[in-house]
């Protein structure tokens, strides 16, 4: 009798067996196990994900894996979504479009996130990948409509186009006319971000009309109301569909015309859009409403009556984005009616106002809380929070995964007691032990960090702003973190110390990103010389670091692990502390 | 206020010597001398082995024995000397220069994506009206106003472009400012709606067309209605 080993597999079943293990990690464990399963799996890796698009080059990944079909890649850091990270900072995706395109001609699928896309970085898509499939742009910029046009008449196999949040120069109105009369494959098309005041409406409803897989559309602004009937009638079947303006004159015929092509899509689970809302038109939505899984009404302008109507009719509702219109009184009617929430983003809708204009506070969050017990990811912007409040949610949410509060005044103290909010933060970490990811503001000082430190072992990415005493704060989070992978912190006293104590530390993590702290140019250099798989960048408007004492605290300093050295990309305002040569790794 | 802290179990060690550190030799250039950074601290406990291997077989540096470094030796003590200077960057808000009321901005916060921002900008234009605005059938971009009630704390926004009558609009408010006020229906009868026109001069709202009106609309205001002679 003798055993079978792995080894006496041939390759074609190993490959085979491999095919079903889809997750990133896993596919890494099983190509750690020998060289022959290294071999084998990097062969016939499909997806590649990475988070920093300067940790790895290029030719580096397609080496590795050159039979990939999907890359996703991430640019800035997180807070270029707040303006921190100046214009020309990097995450140029050109680069990688030029390598791919001679290596992997096979490619179907690209996702960017906070990148610099060019008009002919979207050319050269749309020349070299003869079965590409999908485009998913993020927060990116860079390109106009020109580029897209090219994808459109090009990529014939094209499934999705979605564009989320990037900030595109949009040169005309007529991007749909370029998808050619043949084309039919669309299944998701996301242009709600494109701000020309011109759409083609016979085109659009023709191109829905043929593609007969559409299930996600979400239109812009420049559609009207009175467009939309048109659009869903031809396409019952749509899952996902954002509106455009919600605006119109009251007229009994539309509204009817309205309320009738709604019902008519009985698959419709997730709604957007809702700008410039005309409450009056709301109720044509509430045939669908029993069945929404998801609503995102953070641009409708609408008040707290409104809204609570809506949401009573959604007692399906897992996903809710919303204006602190809805106020107190909204959330405990939400909390009443929607059991099976699982995200809530509550958005300022005046967040640069002194006065509060709407009457939203931690009572929200705490009803909320205390109604939906399978809440686990929340996003709340107020303007007073108590640690009372902060220890109820803990306990009533030990589910939560992600937890994001912003109060909008910095350093607010707990407005019951004018004490820290420590202890409020301090019960989150320690009731919520699957927490991955932890906003922080108010009034915090270093024992918010010890908590953390202490408490927080799944969390993988931390904000912070206007918090701490000293490099204790930053030391605790750094030393007792065991999965942190992001770090950023804005406007905090953390210096030299606790980085330099925790340099190896670095090396575990994707990125830190500290702007407006105590770090001296003389320890970013030092960082930069002692560890040769940091990148830390000094990002300075002011000048050259150099031009200042070595002691002068930097503006914006970002470091990150990468094993592709240096990059080569940098604009005038950042510099790369160098590597000490002797020490240099082959 | 009881002790939460006590309450909640978060009793935790005070701050005490990080052990494990080395001194380290700060900036000087010591090639060879490589081995004498390798010190088992806190720090690399984070770093697990499973993971420390997978970041390097995946990139190829796998002969290279992981060295946990530190660069600084640190008691873990807060600084005494630390001066931190507030180092906050403040930007003027661009938004509404003509609110009194708006605050100095900081760079980025509070922190709203850029794309949401701008959509704010557009609708919190105070009485302004947009520059491509055609004639009179226009279906454009909302005018936001904002009302204060006597006695509500609370100032609130509405877009007068959703009405089209005088009535509509009070019929709206009311509805808005009922639940601050808590007020029996026939109090109502005892306010009145002022506004400020584009000259700057309060006046009653009613009085000239519907029309006429929005253009002219900065703010409203309701006010309770002063039993006087001539009223």
């Amino acid at each position: 009798m003798h055993k079978k080993t792995a080894f006496s597999f041939p390759d074609e079943v190993l490959e085979h067996v491999f095919s079903f293990i889809q997750s990133d990690k896993d596919r890494n464990s099983v190509s750690m196990v020998c060289k022959s399963w290294y071999e084998i799996e990097r062969w016939c890796r499909r997806k590649v994900f990475v988070g920093n698009c300067y940790a790895v080059s290029p030719r580096m990944v397609i080496k590795r894996f050159p039979e990939i079909r999907s890359i996703e890649l991430k640019g800035k850091p997180h807070f270029a979504d707040f303006n921190l990270v100046p214009d020309g900072w990097g995450g140029y995706v050109f680069p990688w479009i030029v390598e791919m395109a001679g290596a992997v001609p096979w490619l179907e699928e690209i996702k960017l996130k906070r990148m610099v896309v060019t008009d002919e970085s979207l050319e050269l898509i749309a020349k070299s990948f003869k079965n590409f499939k999908a485009l998913v742009l993020s927060s990116c910029e860079g390109f106009s409509t020109d580029g897209l046009a090219a994808i459109a008449a090009s990529c014939k196999n094209l499934k999705e186009l979605d564009l989320r949040d990037c900030d595109v120069d949009d040169l005309s109105g007529h991007l749909l006319s370029h998808f050619p009369d043949t084309y039919t494959s669309l299944v998701s098309l996301n242009i709600s971000c494109l701000g020309s005041d011109e759409v083609s409406f016979s085109t659009l409803e023709r191109l829905v009309c043929r593609c007969t897989n559409l299930r996600t559309l979400r239109l812009n602004r420049a559609v009207p109301l009175d467009k939309i009937a048109n659009i869903l009638r031809r396409a019952p079947q749509l899952v996902d569909f954002g509106t455009g303006t919600y605006a119109a004159d009251l007229r009994p015929d539309s509204y009817s015309d309205l309320a009738g092509a709604f019902s008519s899509c009985k698959e419709l689970r997730s709604l957007s859009g809702f700008w410039d809302v005309v409450p009056d038109y709301l109720p044509a939505i509430y045939p669908v409403c029993s069945k929404l899984t998801s609503l995102n009404l953070s641009y409708a302008t609408i008040q707290s009556p409104e809204l609570i109507k809506l949401v009573s009719h959604c007692p399906n509702l897992q996903r809710l984005l919303v204006l602190d219109y809805i106020e107190d009184s909204g959330l405990e009617v939400l909390a009443s009616s929607c059991k099976n929430l699982q995200e809530l983003r509550v958005f300022p809708s005046d967040p640069f106002g002194v006065e509060p204009n709407v009457s939203l506070t931690e009572q929200g969050l705490v009803a909320v809380s205390s109604g939906c017990p399978k809440l686990q990811s929340v996003l709340y912007f107020c303007r007073r929070m108590s640690n009372e409040a902060l220890v109820t949610v803990a306990k009533n949410c030990p589910n939560f995964t992600r937890f994001r509060l912003c109060i909008i005044e910095p350093r607010t103290a707990d407005y019951q007691t004018l004490e820290p909010l420590d202890v409020g933060f301090g019960a989150i970490v320690q009731y919520c032990k699957d927490l991955q990811r932890l906003s922080l503001s108010g009034l915090l000082t270093d024992r918010v960090f010890e908590y953390i430190g202490t408490y927080a072992k799944k969390l993988e990415m931390l904000s912070v702003a206007f918090a701490g005493d000293s490099d204790l704060g930053l030391h605790h989070v750094l030393s007792g973190c065991e999965s942190l992978r992001k770090l950023e912190i804005r406007d905090c006293p953390f210096g030299d110390k606790a980085l330099l104590a925790n340099a190896a530390k670095l090396e575990t993590m994707r990125s830190l990103w500290m702007s407006s702290c105590a770090v001296s140019f003389r320890a970013c250099k030092l960082l930069g010389q002692k560890m040769p798989r940091l990148n830390v960048e000094v990002i300075d408007e002011r000048g050259p670091p150099d031009s200042r004492p070595e002691s002068c605290p930097v503006d914006k300093l970002y470091i990150y692990r990468t094993v592709a050295g240096s990059r080569f990309d940098m604009p005038p305002f950042v510099w790369t502390m160098e590597d000490d040569p002797s020490l240099q790794l082959s | 206020m009881p002790n939460m802290e006590f309450e909640l179990g978060l009793a935790l060690p005070t701050p005490n010597i990080i052990k494990g550190f080395d001194l380290n030799n700060l900036g000087l250039d010591q090639p060879k001398d490589m081995g004498g950074l390798e010190a088992r601290n806190k720090a690399a406990r984070c770093f697990s082995d499973k993971s420390k291997r997978s970041f390097e077989q995946a990139f190829g540096n796998s002969e290279e024995e992981y060295k946990t470094k530190t660069l600084l030796l640190w008691s873990g003590q807060p600084n005494e000397e630390d001066d931190h200077k507030d180092q906050k960057k403040r930007t003027f808000s661009t938004i509404d220069e003509n609110d009194a009321e708006e605050v100095d901005q900081v760079v980025g916060w509070p922190p709203i994506k850029t794309w949401r921002k701008k959509i704010f900008q557009q609708q919190h234009r105070v009485g302004r009206i947009g520059n491509n605005r055609v004639a009179d059938t226009d279906s454009g971009r909302s005018i936001y106003v904002k009302v204060k009630m006597e006695g509500v704390a609370i100032t609130r926004k509405v877009d007068i472009r959703l009405y089209h009558s005088y009535q509509t609009l009070t019929n709206s408010l009311i509805t808005l400012f009922a639940r601050d006020k808590k007020c029996a229906d026939d109090d109502y009868t005892r306010y009145i709606l002022t506004y400020l026109d584009k000259e700057g001069d309060w006046l009653i709202a009613g009085d000239i067309p519907w029309q006429s009106f929005i253009r002219s609309v900065q703010r409203l205001k309701i006010i309770q209605k002063i039993c006087t002679f001539w009223s």
